[in-house]
């Protein structure tokens, strides 16, 4: 017991309280980053970067896989991969880098419904269109592949069907903010997504998983509502559930104009209510004030 | 209306078992509108989630949603049936001073009772109904009707579809819910106040739930009434 007394050091209350502080921080600021929040802070703009973290990886859907199986012999062009005497290859966006077309190998039916989708139309205008253009969008403005909407090396298998859905609002959101916003206060959003009813139609119930369509098609959108409202009629289709014109193209008047009016009636029911209750709450507060000086001047 | 029986020279009847009851009944359903409503629009915070999640999620809160639905509407049919009845059986006035009618008279009781509030005037000599009493049955009369006619759209928006534009279930929508807001602003809060909370009623006036009021009471909340009798 003795020698060991020897060695240990006494600690100044000073130091321990500067310890104790130093690792309240370091608890706080852990808590709030979390561990999402961390892999967001080494990974800009939300996208995956260069690094994998081993652990959350073996944990994941493909976290049995080698990484050949996925990444090839990664080679390129003759040279090993990454080039690690290319300063500009780390600032590279890794999905972009990503050959995507390697997914099909086991989720071909996906790969092929992505393919006869909007995403994939939107990536074939973008190769068609020039470099330049493509540059000064920004990432949230390019069209995805595979590595944009899922994580090969974090996602994981045997979700639960809302589990998934609830992913979605932030996964399509990224990109479609207006949209997710919408549909998070719409009768579909609060049900699915807030109060997890898996009956409830979430993102791609309507816009199809991989065909990620816009649905400005009536017929499509028809079709949509009548997988869970089979008695909707042309309509009801034109129920607006996102009512918002981000995004929406410049010729279609007619969601242009069923907004705008969404949008008057709300503001012109907010007056109403803002005067009526404003009105009413006044007229009960200085009711209550003149009672109660009636009830105290009586009392002296 | 206007028929008051005398129980005793101090006594009187205000509120018949029928009106007494479907207060009770909306009272209920009110409630319970609201606080599944509430619990589905604000359903991203989690007392209201924590609630949906009690009754066994969205589903079986749409459904008691409608259920409480059809009790409070349920209760402005029979409303309307004894209006009638009132009217056509009863002969009584559903539109004379004593009534519930809203009455030029209600304008100039309001602007004086507002001066009362400041000490500059007298409270005017109210009838049977006051104004804001007034106000709060033809506001819940009204609404009630149309957020039963809105509910209706959501409850059936295949079917109103085909009759009307789509856009007019998210008109319906927005209708219902500020329509929701007002109601549950005024009736929680100016209701409570004006018909219980204030100091000359507090901490409750039991009128509405025993149907009876006596002499004094009168002479002070309806003197007009009174003086009509």
């Amino acid at each position: 017991m003795k020698p060991l007394m020897v060695k240990t050091k006494k600690w100044l209350p000073e130091q321990k309280r500067i310890g104790r502080r130093l690792l309240f921080c370091l608890m706080l600021f852990t808590a709030l980053l979390g561990p999402q929040g961390l892999e967001a802070a080494i990974t800009p703009d939300g996208q995956p970067g260069w690094f994998v973290d081993m652990g959350r990886f073996a944990a994941s859907a493909h976290g049995t896989f080698s990484c050949e199986q996925c990444h090839g012999d990664m080679k390129q062009g003759g040279t090993m991969h990454p080039d690690s005497e290319n300063p500009a290859f780390l600032k590279a966006y890794a999905n972009r880098e990503y050959n995507y077309q390697r997914c099909q190998s086991c989720h071909k039916p996906s790969y092929e419904q992505y393919l006869e989708g909007a995403h994939a139309k939107a990536l074939k205008k973008e190769q068609t269109d020039s470099l330049a253009k493509l540059e000064q969008l920004p990432e949230s403005k390019k069209a995805p592949t595979c590595g944009n909407c899922h994580s090969g090396h974090y996602a994981k298998a045997h979700l639960s069907r809302v589990e998934i859905g609830r992913k979605m609002v932030s996964v399509c959101g990224a990109c479609h903010p207006a949209q997710a916003a919408t549909y998070l206060d719409d009768y579909h959003g609060k049900a699915a997504v807030n109060l997890g009813d898996k009956n409830a139609a979430f993102c791609t119930d309507c816009h199809g998983a991989h065909h990620c369509l816009s649905l400005k098609d009536k017929k499509e959108a028809l079709a949509a509502c009548q997988r869970c409202h089979p008695e909707a009629t042309e309509g009801f289709a034109q129920v607006v559930i996102h009512p918002t014109i981000q995004d929406l193209p410049e010729d279609d008047t007619e969601k242009r104009t069923h907004v705008a009016l969404i949008r008057i009636v709300t503001v012109l029911m907010s007056i109403l209510v803002i005067l009526v209750v404003g009105f009413f709450y006044g007229h009960s507060f200085i009711w209550l004030l003149r009672e109660l000086h009636e009830k105290l001047r009586k009392h002296k | 209306m206007s028929a008051m029986e005398k129980q005793s020279p101090e006594t009187f009847v205000r509120f018949s078992p029928l009106q007494r009851l479907l207060h009770v009944a909306v009272m209920i359903g009110f409630t319970g509108l609201a606080v599944t409503g509430f619990s589905l629009k604000f359903s991203d915070q989690w007392w209201a989630s924590g609630f949906a999640w009690l009754v066994g999620g969205a589903a079986h809160l749409a459904w008691l949603h409608r259920f409480f639905a059809v009790i409070t509407y349920g209760c402005v049919v029979v409303h309307i049936i004894w209006l009638f009845y009132f009217k056509l059986v009863l002969k009584g006035s559903i539109t004379g001073p004593q009534s519930l009618f809203p009455r030029v008279q209600d304008i100039r009781d309001m602007f004086q009772h507002m001066g009362y509030f400041f000490g500059k005037r007298r409270t005017p000599r109210f009838n049977r109904f006051t104004y804001w009493e007034k106000f709060d049955y033809l506001a819940l009369f009204l609404g009630m009707n149309t957020m039963g006619l809105t509910g209706l759209f959501l409850w059936f928006p295949e079917f109103f579809s085909t009759l009307l534009p789509g856009y007019f279930i998210n008109l319906a929508q927005v209708l219902h819910l500020y329509e929701a807001i007002l109601a549950v602003a005024l009736k929680f809060v100016v209701h409570l106040i004006s018909t219980h909370l204030r100091p000359e009623t507090f901490p409750v006036d039991k009128t509405i739930f025993t149907g009876k009021t006596t002499r004094e009471k009168m002479m002070h909340e309806h003197p007009g009434e009174l003086d009509s009798l």
